[in-house]
Parts: C-alpha cells; sequence; structure tokens
C-alpha cells in the first residue's frame, strides 16, 4: 500500500449525517406518486402523417385511418415516458399546420437533449435571431404538441419557469421526472449500451442494468452503442 | 423481502452508500438525493431480488446507477448559460443540512482529473473496501477491466496529485 492508497481511504471516510437513516425510513414509508396515473389525462389528434395536436384535461382523441395508430402508438410511448421508462419518442408529429418561424423554433426545442433544459435566448441565438427571445417564448406557447416536442425544456435564463401550457406545476413534474431517468442504459450481459426506451433496452432484466455517462464512458469499460436507438447520434 | 426487512436494511447500509455518494458527487445535499432516490428504486423492485446477488452488490448497484446519470446530467447543465443554482432550488430533493467547508481541497480537485468510470471504482474500492469481484459485478463488467481501471485512476490521481505539491509518492 503507498500513500495515494491512505490518501484515499483518509479522503473517503466521510461520516453521514445521524438522522440520514431516520429520514430515509420516512422517505420509503411515504413515497411520491409517480406521473403515470396522469396518462389518461392527455388526449390526442392525429393526422395521416403523425401527431397534431396533444391535449391535457378533458376532451377525447381525434383521428382515422393510420392516424388511429399514430394514437395508440403516442399513448403507449407516453406512458412509458411519464412512467420513467423512456427518453424519446418515435411517433411522428405532423407540424403542417404551423408557421414557418415556429417550425424552425420547435423543431429546434426537439434537439434539447433529455434531462437538458435551455433558455429562451439560447434558443434565439440559435435559430439565427438572437434578439427574438419573447418571439420563441410565444412560438413554444403555442407549440401543438407539447411533450413530444420538449418546449418544458425551455426557461428562463434567470432559471425559472415562465409559461407553460399545461401549468408550472406539471412543468416541475417533467423536469424532475427527467432529472431522476437514466438515459443511458448498457446491459451487462451483451455489453451493449442504448438510449432508454430503445426495444433492446427494455428487454434487459433488473439486474442486469448499468447507467453510463456518455457512450465514451461506457467504451472505455468494454460497452458499444446499439445501432438501433444509436446513443451516440442522440445522447448529449 | 418484506417491507420491515428492506427497511433495517436501508439502515444499515445507509452510512456506507452515503460516503460513495458522497465521494462520487462531492455534496452532501446531492449524495442524500441520490441514497434515497437508489433506495427507493431497489425498494420499489424488492420482489424482483435474487439472493444468488450479495444485498450489498444490489444496493451499490442501483446506488452507482443513480450518481452516474447525475454526473451525466451536471456535464449537460456545465454547458448550457442558464442559473443552474435557481433551476436546481425549483426542483424538489432531500432536505439536508449545510455544506461545511470542503477539507482537503486539493486531493478533491486531483480526484476530478480521474475519469469518471475509475473515479466511481476508487470511490466504492476505498469508501467500502471492495474486492475486484464485487466491483466487477457492480459495474457489470470483467475483473480485468476493474484491475486496469483502478490502475489508471490512482496514476492519473498520483500525478495530479504530485504536479500540485502534494506528497502523493510511495
Amino acid at each position: 500500500m503507498d500513500r495515494t492508497d491512505e490518501t484515499l481511504r483518509e479522503l473517503f471516510a466521510v461520516q453521514a449525517p445521524p438522522t440520514l437513516a431516520g429520514r430515509l425510513r420516512a422517505a420509503l414509508r411515504a413515497p411520491a406518486p409517480g406521473l403515470e396515473a396522469l396518462a389518461d389525462r392527455f388526449h390526442f389528434d392525429a393526422s395521416e402523417r403523425g401527431i397534431t395536436r396533444l391535449a391535457y384535461g378533458r376532451g377525447r382523441d381525434s383521428a382515422a385511418g393510420r392516424g388511429r395508430r399514430h394514437v395508440e402508438q403516442a399513448r403507449e410511448e407516453l406512458i412509458e415516458y411519464l412512467g420513467g421508462r423512456r427518453t424519446f419518442f418515435t411517433v411522428p408529429v405532423d407540424l403542417g399546420g404551423v408557421a414557418e418561424f415556429q417550425d424552425r423554433v420547435l423543431a429546434e426545442a426537439r434537439r434539447i437533449p433529455f434531462g437538458g433544459v435551455e433558455s429562451y435566448a439560447a434558443l434565439a441565438r440559435r435559430i439565427g435571431h438572437p434578439r427574438a427571445a419573447r418571439a420563441v417564448g410565444n412560438a413554444l406557447g403555442a407549440n401543438p404538441v407539447p411533450v413530444l416536442v420538449p418546449c418544458h425544456r425551455v426557461i428562463r435564463g434567470d432559471g425559472t419557469w415562465g409559461h407553460y401550457a399545461f401549468g408550472a406545476a406539471l412543468k416541475t413534474r417533467l423536469l424532475e421526472l427527467e432529472r431522476t431517468t437514466p438515459l443511458l442504459v448498457g446491459c451487462e450481459s451483451t455489453r451493449i449500451v442504448c438510449r432508454r426506451g430503445c426495444a433492446h433496452e427494455q428487454r434487459i432484466g433488473e439486474h442486469g442494468r448499468v447507467v453510463f455517462a456518455s457512450v465514451a464512458d461506457a467504451a472505455s469499460v468494454g460497452y458499444r452503442p446499439c445501432k438501433v436507438c444509436r446513443p451516440r447520434d442522440h445522447a448529449a | 423481502m418484506d417491507e420491515r426487512a428492506f427497511e433495517r436494511l436501508a439502515g444499515e447500509y445507509a452510512g456506507r452508500l452515503y460516503s460513495v455518494a458522497y465521494r462520487m458527487l462531492g455534496n452532501r445535499a446531492d449524495a442524500e438525493d441520490a441514497v434515497q432516490r437508489a433506495l427507493l428504486k431497489c425498494f420499489v423492485a424488492r420482489a424482483a431480488y435474487s439472493p444468488r446477488w450479495a444485498v450489498s452488490t444490489w444496493l451499490y448497484r442501483a446506488l452507482t446507477n443513480v450518481c452516474i446519470d447525475e454526473l451525466r446530467r451536471r456535464r449537460v447543465r456545465d454547458e448550457s448559460d442558464l442559473d443552474v443554482e435557481t433551476v436546481s432550488e425549483q426542483l424538489p430533493r432531500a432536505r439536508v443540512a449545510r455544506q461545511p467547508t470542503i477539507e482537503r481541497l486539493d486531493v478533491t480537485r486531483a480526484l476530478a482529473t480521474v475519469p469518471r468510470e475509475a473515479r466511481v471504482l476508487l470511490a466504492l474500492h476505498y469508501v467500502d473496501g471492495l474486492g475486484y469481484g464485487e466491483l466487477a459485478k457492480i459495474r457489470g463488467i470483467s475483473v480485468n477491466t476493474v484491475k486496469s481501471q483502478l490502475r489508471r485512476g490512482k496514476a492519473i490521481l498520483k500525478k495530479a496529485l504530485e504536479a500540485g505539491g502534494h506528497d502523493g509518492s510511495d
């Protein structure tokens, strides 16, 4: 054993606060309710090309023909997302009815990674209109498909929330959900790392899940990225 | 495993889990939050617990999964131009005491230069004296990878300590 070993052993001798065990027991007895129960309160409109509108509250789904399949897929993915089992959506969205500026804002909002947040001003800069933060806010406020296009990941530059179509409380819960849902999950037996929600990731057993902070970290210990969900292209 | 048995287990391991989380995340608030989240995940999934796993392996796997995702999130957050303190304040988390002055700042800083995977293994190895086999099971990697990561992590740490004027030699 050398000095580095001793230094590390000393450094890692942390004392837990004496009240920790009691607080943990209290948390185990009263776990916070999940978001999955809210899934029934979301309603979809869909065209042949994809989801055109997502509403929250009273209402019903509206779709015909192939649109019904999109609604089914969207609902399934939304339930998984709210349950912390999905970090991305594959259901197509049809933004055919929105103006060009809003379309660019929504496209840029879709690039904000799961679990990340971005300011209105930064989004305005990214679309090439650095002084249009307020217009960006209006465009996001009129987002026809919240959650699927993650406008909840856009907040004010001072770190406070700002307007959200489904209310500030739901925005907080969605951001908290994304804060506590892992993005990259590796399978211990196949040594493949996927994005959470990939069909392959969903087959990994409870004991075989290993979370990574980046694809590079996973590669450093012998895991390769999934060829289906391509985490290298999408993870932050 | 029933609820009472799990509660006893949580009480027994809380301190050690906290120490590992603290060394991975660097502050008390995040460490306590991570321990709470990891234990809640295990509590919900306790029916799936298999006795072929040591309890410590099961709990440490859950804890490292939570801590590593927190480190990923920080990396994303550090790249943004937002007031991150305000963002954090608005999200719920475990209530904890104020963080005291950080001791041995140079070692903590040196540890931050070690790659994440090696840092996690160092924390597990030195906090609880976990062996190579258990570390391999916790992180889902081979024993040889554990050994090479620990060796590499220690070498980087030693170099950083020497560069900072701290005597980390034999």
